[in-house]
């Protein structure tokens, strides 16, 4: 009998959505549909016919994959598996509350981040924040951390 | 509850009908589907049954349309994945949850997926969809 483990095949998907204003955030004109390579790729986008700029981004939706299963039985595997599994919740839990916020939020200035997606919290601790972050007005709204008393955010956090 | 996309059952025994040369198409429609809280995909959905409450949008530019472009890509082994675009742009205010990707018959959805939140889509708006999917193999 195999004492090796292999993980299972599978089919993988991601869909990431860009919801959009329909006119160039630059020039103000309605954008058209037009296809344009990306590498060796036909892609299509929405983009401003005049000056080529997209509309105003208003929410990108993006999918969050599951983490692997665990390829081993040692505590360490398992806790690995155990600790992914709560930043995937945590992220999701994020991401889910940021394009909802953005969404409501659609006609009112909002930090950039929460359209985009980007930058996403990296680990448990950035996710607990960046969720206890989106549930305080006052901390979204000059961008400090709950956390730290007040102390503003750099980019990267 | 997160953005959630699967290929689904159907989808997977469409694919198995082409590996049999069998009748089955390949994937060449997409649609919006219409709820007014946020789905959960789920592997059981049909194309015509999607996932909890959601129907098909059927007008104001969100409906079933040809998908602008397909192509395949490498992940992991060479040609084992297949990309996707398409951008809708809405007529209307409607409610988007998620999205159908679907075979050249319209019978078939291969790909399900239900978006972070609810898109509350104005008259103009515009929905850019960049979809991959991948075989990996065991």
């Amino acid at each position: 009998m195999a004492e090796s483990m292999v993980t299972r095949g599978f089919l993988e998907t991601t869909v990431n959505a860009d919801h959009r204003e329909g006119f160039c955030e630059n020039c103000g004109t309605q954008t058209a549909n037009e296809f344009y390579m990306d590498g060796n790729r036909k892609r299509v986008r929405s983009a401003c016919p005049e000056c080529g700029g997209l509309g105003r981004l208003i929410v990108r939706s993006v999918s969050i994959q599951p983490p692997p299963p665990p390829k081993c039985v040692k505590p360490w595997c398992l806790l690995r598996f155990v600790l992914d599994t709560l930043f995937c919740a945590l992220l999701s839990s994020y991401h889910t509350r940021r394009a909802t916020y953005a969404e409501v939020n659609r006609h009112k200035k909002i930090l950039e981040r929460y359209r985009t997606g980007e930058p996403a919290p990296q680990n448990i601790w950035q996710a607990i924040h960046a969720n206890i972050k989106l549930t305080c007005p006052i901390c979204r709204k000059y961008n400090v951390d709950p956390f730290l008393f007040g102390e503003k955010l750099t980019e990267g956090n | 509850m997160a953005q959630t996309q699967t290929v689904t059952d159907t989808g997977i025994a469409e694919l198995i009908l082409l590996w049999r040369e069998e009748a089955a198409t390949g994937m060449e429609s997409i649609v919006c589907l219409n709820m007014a809280t946020p789905c959960t995909a789920v592997v059981g959905s049909t194309f015509a049954d999607p996932a909890d409450t959601a129907t098909h949008h059927t007008d104001s530019g969100l409906q079933l349309a040809a998908i602008a472009t397909v192509a395949g890509d490498t992940v992991n082994t060479a040609g084992d994945t297949i990309l996707f675009d398409h951008v809708f742009t809405a007529s209307a205010t409607k409610n988007v949850a998620g999205i159908h990707v679907c075979n050249n018959d319209d019978d078939v959805t291969f790909i399900e997926c239900c978006f972070n939140a609810v898109l509350a889509m104005e008259n103009t708006d515009t929905l850019t969809i960049d979809g991959q999917s991948t075989i990996e193999q065991a």
